[in-house]
Order: C-alpha cells, then sequence, then structure tokens
C-alpha cells in the first residue's frame, strides 16, 4: 500500500495556509497534500502546529491566508457544516457522542439525506450494515451512555463512513484504549483506508505511527519539516526533524547549591491516571516535569496539592511521611501549585489585584472581630508588586484588566504569600509574551537561590532544557526517566517522551 | 438467557420511572378515596381531569424546552396573558369564531415564545434569565393591559361556557370535556413528534451533548428557537383552554403556573439536563401533581398550608430517585450487554505479520 500512493491525484490539498494567535505563529506558509487510500500521519511535539491544522480543515478555525483544495478545486470550510458536507470527519480523543441517543440514532443524527420523518426500522437496519462492514458487532439499540469508550468510538467512525467521508482526522485515537481495543481501531482504519478514504492520523505513539502509517509528516514550531513514506523515517530521523527548536532569549539557570532534601515522594499512584512516580525535591533546585499531551504530568501536580489526591504511595516531609488529600493540608505542609489554567481557575478576574494575593492566606488578614485588615491586604500587594515588578497603574486594578505576564506574577504573589517550601509551578509560561517570559524565568531563578525546591511542569522544551537542574520525564502516567542537567538535551528528553528509555538514568 | 436479552432490549429502567408513577397515581387514588367522602364522584373528577388537562399542556410545551437544556419560566405569564389576550378580544367581539379564538392564542403565544427563542438562541443569554425575565415582563403586560382588569364569564360568548361544561362522550357517569380530549390530542401528536420527527431527535441531540452538536453539524439555533416557539405556542393554546375552563380572569391568571408545570415534567422523568425523559411522561408527572394537589386541598387532616411545601418535596424526592435509582440501573442494564467485539483474533495477528512485513 505504501507504493505508489502519489501517483493518484490528491483529494486534499492545503497551500500555504498560516494562521496565528496573538504572538504565537500557529501555522507558517503549511502546505499539506492527502492522497486517497494512504494513512498519513502527522507527528510534532506539543505545540507545533497539528491542532490547528485539523482545526482548520474542520472549519472550527479559519485560516489567516492560504487555501484548502479538494480535489483540486478549492473550496472554504466555515464551519462543521460544511466540513461534513465536503465530506471531511474528524474523531477525536474523547468521543463525541450523545449518550441519551442509542448507537443507530448517534450514526445518523446529523445526516442531512435522512427525511423530516425518522424510518427507525431501516435506521437500524442501515446502522447494522454498516457496522457489520466494519466487523463489529454492537446492539444498535444501546443507548451511548455507559458504552466503553472503544464502542463510542466505533460509533464516530460508524458516522463518519455513513456520511461517505473522502478524509478522516483521528487525533489521537488510541490514547485511552487498551492495547486490544487499539488493534481493532488499526484495523478499521486500513480498511478504511483500502475503501480509498484518505486518513490523517495524529498521535505521539511512535510505534503505532511506525504500524500502521503510509507517509509520516512532521511539523515543529508551526511548520511542515518533512514528509516521507514511512520507510525511509527511522525512530531518529522523526526525533530529528521534531527538536531542534532555537534556544533563545532564555535566562537560564544559574547553577545554584542543592540544599537538603525537602520532599521525596515514593511510589505514586493514581489508578488510571498514573503510577510508580518516584523523585526528590531539594532545596535550591529546580526540578523540570517533561512529557508530551497526555503524559499525566498536571495530574501528578494535582495530587501532590491534594485537589486530585493520590491513590497510594508516599510523601516524605521533613523525614515524616504524609498523605495529602486537600489544598488546606499542602498548604500547611508548605506546597504551593500555581496552576496552568489562570483564566479559569488560577485567578478570580473580576477582582483585585490585592484580593486575589490575599485570598488564599485572609485568615491572617482578619482583625480580632472578624473583619479584613484592608491595610496589611495592601501592604502584601504593594510588597510583591515591588518585588515581582507587576505592572499597574494600582493594586486596586481587576486583574482582568492586566497583560497575561502580569496575571501570571499576581498568580505567582498569590502563592509566593502561602511561604511554601515547595512551589509547583504549572505552565508557568504559556501565552504571555517574551519579555515576561524571560521576568518570569529571573523570578524562578531568584526563588530557588532563596531556597525553595521548585517543580517546573513546561510543554516548552528549551524552557525547561534551560531552567531544570533535573528533568524527570513522563509518558502516558509513567516515569520514563530522571536527567541531569548534563544528560539532557533534546534529542534524549524527546526520546524518552516517546516511549524509549535509553539514556535515562535511575533518579538521582 | 436469550429472552431475558430481548427483554431488556424493550424493556429500559427508565421506563421503570412511567411504571412505578401509574402505580403511584394509583395508591394516591385508592387511599385519598378511602379518606375523603365522595371522592369517586363526577364532579370531582371533572374538576381533576380539566386541571390536569391544562397544566400538561403546559408541560408538554416545557417539556420540549427542558429537552434542549433551557427552562421557559414564563409559560404562566404566557397562559395568564394570551387567556387574558383573547378574553378581551372575545369581549370586544362576541362574533369571533371559536376556531379563531384558538388560533389568535396559538398565534400571541408563538410571538412571546419566539422572543424568548430569539434571546436564548442568538442572544446567548442563558433561558433561565431570559425567561425570568419574561415572565415579568409578560405579566405586567397583562396587567397594564387598557380597559378593566377582569375578564367575566358573562361578558363572552355563549360557546365559552358550552366548551367548557359540554359532555363530547362519558364512560359510566363520569363525563369527557372537550378540553381533555384537546389536551390529550396534543400528547399524542407530540410523542409521535419527539420520537418520529428528525426535529424531535435533534431536541434530545442537542440536550444530551450541545458540544457534540455544534461540532456534528446540527443546527442547534434553530432547533432552540423552534423548541422555544412551540413552547409558547403550546402555552397560547393552553390558555385558551384556561379561558374555557374558566371564563372569569382576573390579572393574576396562571400565576405561578410554571412551577408546577415544571414540577410535572422533573416528576414524570424529564431530566432538567436536558435529553432525557419522554413526552407521557410529562402527562403522568402533570396527573400526579394535580390529583395530589386536589386530593391534599380535600383532605381535612393536613392544612391547605402545606399543600406547596409538598409539592416542592416532591420536586426534590422525583431529582433524586432520577440521579440515585435510575442512573445507577441504566448503568447496570449497560455492563451487562455491552459486547463490543471482538475482531477476529487470528485475522488480527494475520494483519500484523502483512504490515510488519
Amino acid at each position: 500500500m505504501t507504493t505508489s500512493v502519489e501517483a493518484k491525484a490528491p483529494v486534499l490539498q492545503m497551500r500555504h495556509v498560516s494562521k496565528r494567535f496573538d504572538t504565537t505563529q500557529a501555522l507558517d506558509d503549511v502546505s499539506l497534500d492527502l492522497y486517497p487510500g494512504e494513512i498519513h500521519a502527522l507527528m510534532g511535539e506539543n505545540g507545533a502546529g497539528k491542532s490547528t491544522l485539523i482545526k482548520i480543515m474542520t472549519g472550527v478555525y479559519h485560516s489567516d491566508s492560504g487555501e484548502i483544495l479538494l480535489d483540486g478545486k478549492p473550496i472554504r470550510v466555515a464551519n462543521s457544516v460544511d466540513a461534513q458536507a465536503y465530506g471531511i470527519g474528524a474523531i477525536y480523543q474523547e468521543p463525541m457522542v450523545y449518550p441519551d441517543l442509542n448507537v443507530a440514532e448517534n450514526i445518523f443524527i446529523s445526516h442531512r439525506s435522512q427525511g423530516v420523518i425518522v424510518n427507525w426500522r431501516k435506521m437500524y437496519q442501515d446502522a447494522e450494515k454498516i457496522l457489520a462492514k466494519l466487523d463489529v458487532k454492537l446492539d444498535v439499540r444501546l443507548p451511548a451512555r455507559g458504552l466503553t469508550l472503544a464502542a463510542q468510538q466505533t460509533i464516530e467512525i460508524a458516522k463518519a463512513i455513513s456520511l461517505n467521508v473522502r478524509v478522516l482526522i483521528m487525533d489521537e485515537p488510541t490514547a485511552s484504549l487498551s492495547a486490544h481495543e487499539a488493534e481493532q481501531l488499526f484495523n478499521l482504519a486500513r480498511s478504511l483506508r483500502d475503501q480509498g478514504v484518505s486518513i490523517l492520523y495524529i498521535s505521539h505513539r511512535m510505534e503505532e505511527v511506525f504500524e500502521i502509517a503510509d507517509r509520516v509528516t512532521i511539523f515543529r514550531d508551526g511548520k511542515r519539516i518533512s514528509t516521507l513514506p514511512r520507510m525511509e523515517v527511522t525512530r531518529d530521523s522523526a526525533i530529528r526533524d521534531m527538536v531542534g527548536r532555537k534556544i533563545e532569549d532564555f535566562f537560564a539557570k544559574s547553577a545554584g547549591q542543592r540544599g537538603e532534601q525537602l520532599m521525596s515522594v515514593r511510589g505514586f499512584n493514581k489508578d488510571n491516571v498514573f503510577s510508580d512516580i518516584n523523585f526528590e525535591v531539594y532545596r535550591g533546585e529546580v526540578l523540570g516535569f517533561a512529557g508530551l499531551v497526555g503524559s499525566r504530568r498536571t495530574d501528578v501536580g494535582l495530587a501532590l496539592f491534594g485537589v486530585e489526591p493520590a491513590d497510594s504511595g508516599e510523601i516524605i516531609l521533613d523525614g515524616k511521611a504524609e498523605k495529602i488529600r486537600s489544598p488546606e493540608q499542602a498548604l500547611r505542609l508548605g506546597i504551593a501549585y500555581m496552576t496552568e489554567d489562570r483564566r479559569q481557575i488560577g485567578l478570580t478576574m473580576p477582582m483585585s489585584i490585592t484580593s486575589n494575593i490575599s485570598l488564599p492566606m485572609l485568615r491572617q488578614y482578619l482583625s480580632r472581630f472578624g473583619l479584613i485588615q484592608t491595610r496589611e491586604e495592601e501592604a502584601t500587594a504593594n510588597h510583591y508588586r515591588e518585588r515581582l515588578s507587576i505592572r499597574t497603574p494600582s493594586i486596586q486594578h481587576p486583574v482582568a484588566m492586566l497583560s497575561g505576564g502580569n496575571q501570571q506574577k499576581v498568580m505567582l504573589s498569590k502563592w509566593l504569600n502561602t511561604r511554601p517550601q515547595i512551589l509547583i509551578l504549572d505552565e508557568p509560561t504559556r501565552g504571555i509574551d517574551v519579555g515576561a517570559k524571560a521576568e518570569v524565568h529571573h523570578i524562578i531563578n531568584e526563588l530557588a537561590a532563596q531556597g525553595l525546591g521548585i517543580i517546573l511542569i513546561s510543554s516548552d522544551m528549551p524552557e525547561i532544557l534551560a531552567m531544570s537542574d533535573r528533568i524527570l520525564v513522563m509518558r502516558e502516567g509513567r516515569q520514563m526517566g530522571v536527567f541531569t542537567r548534563e544528560e539532557a538535551t533534546q534529542e534524549t528528553i524527546l526520546t524518552a517522551a516517546m516511549g524509549q528509555n535509553s539514556g535515562a538514568t535511575k533518579a538521582v | 438467557m436469550e429472552q431475558l436479552k430481548q427483554l431488556k432490549q424493550y424493556f429500559r429502567p427508565e421506563q421503570l420511572r412511567e411504571l412505578s408513577l401509574i402505580v403511584l397515581i394509583a395508591l394516591i387514588f385508592l387511599f385519598f378515596g378511602s379518606q375523603i367522602e365522595g371522592y369517586f364522584s363526577p364532579r370531582i373528577f371533572n374538576r381533576v381531569t380539566s386541571d390536569v388537562a391544562i397544566i400538561a399542556v403546559v408541560a408538554l410545551g416545557e417539556t420540549l424546552v427542558l429537552l434542549t437544556r433551557n427552562y421557559d419560566l414564563s409559560v404562566g405569564s404566557i397562559v395568564g396573558l394570551t387567556a387574558f389576550f383573547v378574553g378581551k378580544q372575545l369581549t370586544a367581539y362576541p362574533d369571533m369564531q371559536p376556531i379563531l379564538a384558538m388560533l389568535l392564542a396559538i398565534g400571541a403565544g408563538s410571538c412571546l415564545g419566539l422572543i424568548n427563542g430569539l434571546l436564548v438562541s442568538y442572544g446567548r443569554i442563558p433561558s433561565i434569565i431570559v425567561t425570568l425575565g419574561t415572565m415579568a415582563i409578560y405579566r405586567a403586560t397583562l396587567v397594564a393591559y387598557p380597559g378593566n382588569k377582569m375578564v367575566v364569564i358573562n361578558d363572552l360568548p355563549g360557546w365559552i361556557t358550552e366548551l367548557g361544561s359540554r359532555q363530547l362522550f362519558s364512560i359510566g357517569e363520569f363525563s369527557i370535556r372537550p378540553v381533555v380530549v384537546g389536551g390529550l390530542v396534543m400528547f399524542i401528536i407530540f410523542q409521535f413528534v419527539t420520537s418520529y420527527l428528525r426535529f424531535g431527535r435533534r431536541l434530545y441531540a442537542i440536550g444530551s451533548n450541545p458540544e457534540a452538536a455544534r461540532i456534528g453539524g446540527l443546527p442547534s439555533h434553530r432547533i432552540v428557537l423552534l423548541a422555544f416557539i412551540l413552547c409558547g405556542a403550546i402555552a397560547g393554546l393552553a390558555g385558551f383552554l384556561y379561558l374555557v375552563r374558566y371564563g372569569n380572569l382576573n390579572t393574576a391568571a396562571a400565576n405561578g403556573m410554571e412551577l408546577k408545570v415544571i414540577a410535572a415534567a422533573v416528576v414524570g422523568g424529564i431530566s432538567t439536563n436536558g435529553g432525557k425523559g419522554a413526552i407521557m411522561g410529562a402527562l403522568l408527572g402533570a396527573l400526579m401533581i394535580n390529583l395530589l394537589q386536589q386530593s391534599l386541598l380535600r383532605w381535612l387532616v393536613i392544612s391547605n398550608f402545606w399543600v406547596d411545601a409538598l409539592l416542592g418535596l416532591l420536586i426534590l424526592i422525583a431529582v433524586i430517585i432520577d440521579s440515585v435509582i435510575i442512573n445507577r440501573l441504566s448503568d447496570l442494564w449497560n455492563r451487562q450487554d455491552q459486547e463490543i467485539n471482538p475482531v477476529d483474533e487470528k485475522k488480527v495477528i494475520k494483519e500484523k505479520k502483512s504490515h510488519a512485513a
């Protein structure tokens, strides 16, 4: 199947497509041809532009420039209805089913060709026919609620087939499937390919891509780096194409003096989320957490902070084993966690800088009669405003009015004010501009120098390499290794993040 | 085993709720029958059935909106306003054809529903806020209606009274009135709409997973708009039935009806999270709530003061039953017969080999 796909005319072509969000160029002059009857794998690091591309193909986003051709003719995909009409379908990691409708209805609900009156009997028969074609046994009268993810995904594929898709995008479809279920999915994908469907397959799993892809395209920083037949791609060449971001504008961490051990985590486990995580955090050190989407780094952070407590394993603080069950307890033990989602849960947008900073420690600002002592609150806010140089007209300004970088600093102030020993920073520089980023890095550096232990969760590879003393790499809930500063390169980290242990040393 | 499987296919836990409602209604009926003298009289039967008919029809419209994961709190005001409006028109033009008066009510209700729907689907304002606002506005419009603040039965054409008390046919000594038949016809129509029309199924789809509806290319805005218009139109029809049933109206007509209507729908198994519940459930819910209310009012053991509190309690119990028992049963049901199977293992291995090559 791998030979001569290019002899046919491409079904869908992306030509010089670009898309920009605020400060980031998500797609930069990308061209990509999809041929009928091929499984085309798309790979790249987080933020390489894969999701943006598929959102443009399905009409969720609109490109700033460039065009999409179907059978050589330019088309405009304004929304998902258009995409459907052009035969472009997508299935996602989390299936988009209607839980209250049954299997057959889920397959046919968005069909325009179905008449105004539902012919149930015909619908059941048609649904059974499609499922039979897929070699799947599934009762078409069952409601989708409660079906396994694999079954729900099968429904989505059946739906795509019933809509006569010509291009099917599969975005990390196996992420939540068991090995056996994934194998079934591959068979479905192959049989669709053999029927002439063009499949764009997005995955972080190297072995999967090598198993089913006919061609492999690699994206990096919003650009297409390479498109090659699978036979010409090796693990090493793929990784090489994916990394290679220039490291610039980074305030590298100064190698400080590593102090005593602050925390030791042993056999940390949360069922179906992550398992057997082991690491130590030392005073004055930045421990980086690297990994791709779905690596569950954030879940480890949430478990350490007690938001989503772990099921087993121990956390040793000050020589005592602790079980952290709630954020209140974590704060008492000197752990603070700064979320990646500052808009939704990190900050209270309409409230002032002052109120946001004092929120977790409000009890300290109460007078004897239980009233808030605003003067002390303001003193704290002013202190952090100066220390982190938060640029704002006044500390009474609502945080919603600040720039992303300054919001990030407010959030940092809020957690520093809890006087933590260990500070977990989840994507602290996501979505802020280069200048602010450098400032945040500077602050992290200073905090470490002052003796805090810092856990830095970041998808930004250069950032993690520049800022960390040691880097723990995770993949799908498992710890792939801990690398020292000397061992860590973009290649070693990405290789581990994609499922190869080579070069990893045991925890230091 | 095979038989059990078949049985399961046709009988689902959700139906258990309808079945248990029927049993409960029968129990309420028997209990109060033994407590209240003359309970089984034609007079009480007429009262209950006519009241149920009106509440149930409004609950039917409300159900369409609830299915899309929205609320319409303005239905009580729509019923009151259309009843009052049509009553006033009939007072002014007593020669109006009955059918025209009914269409007038439906038309007026549709317009009010259209306003709700536009604000919700295109204005992107949460339905609970929109209809809380229009509930007050529609009621105020009714109060501000020019002329005196009453519709009096004696000023209305004779056919109104006639239609309200006429006996279409009778079962034993119990007479069946046009209002009741009208209500039943509506239910049969909308049971068909929700189970056999594409529009009806899409109501369920949207409420079930709005995000999927958006990505899946369903015209969500239009469907939600249509649900609100239909809800208004049906409330308008109920306004007409209300006029026929009572004749005398003041500005408080159908005040607070939205509570009873939503209670009926929820007790009948319509989920406030959308996508779940059968139209007939709303009918059973309305029957149960009304029967209970009418019976409690006549039962001298409990003070009337407590009747509303009992209604509230009933809603809470219904919701708890829904979230605990019914959901758990459904899970059990699904787990047992779910079995996505298995591509042939040998074939998998063979394919794998050929691809590895």
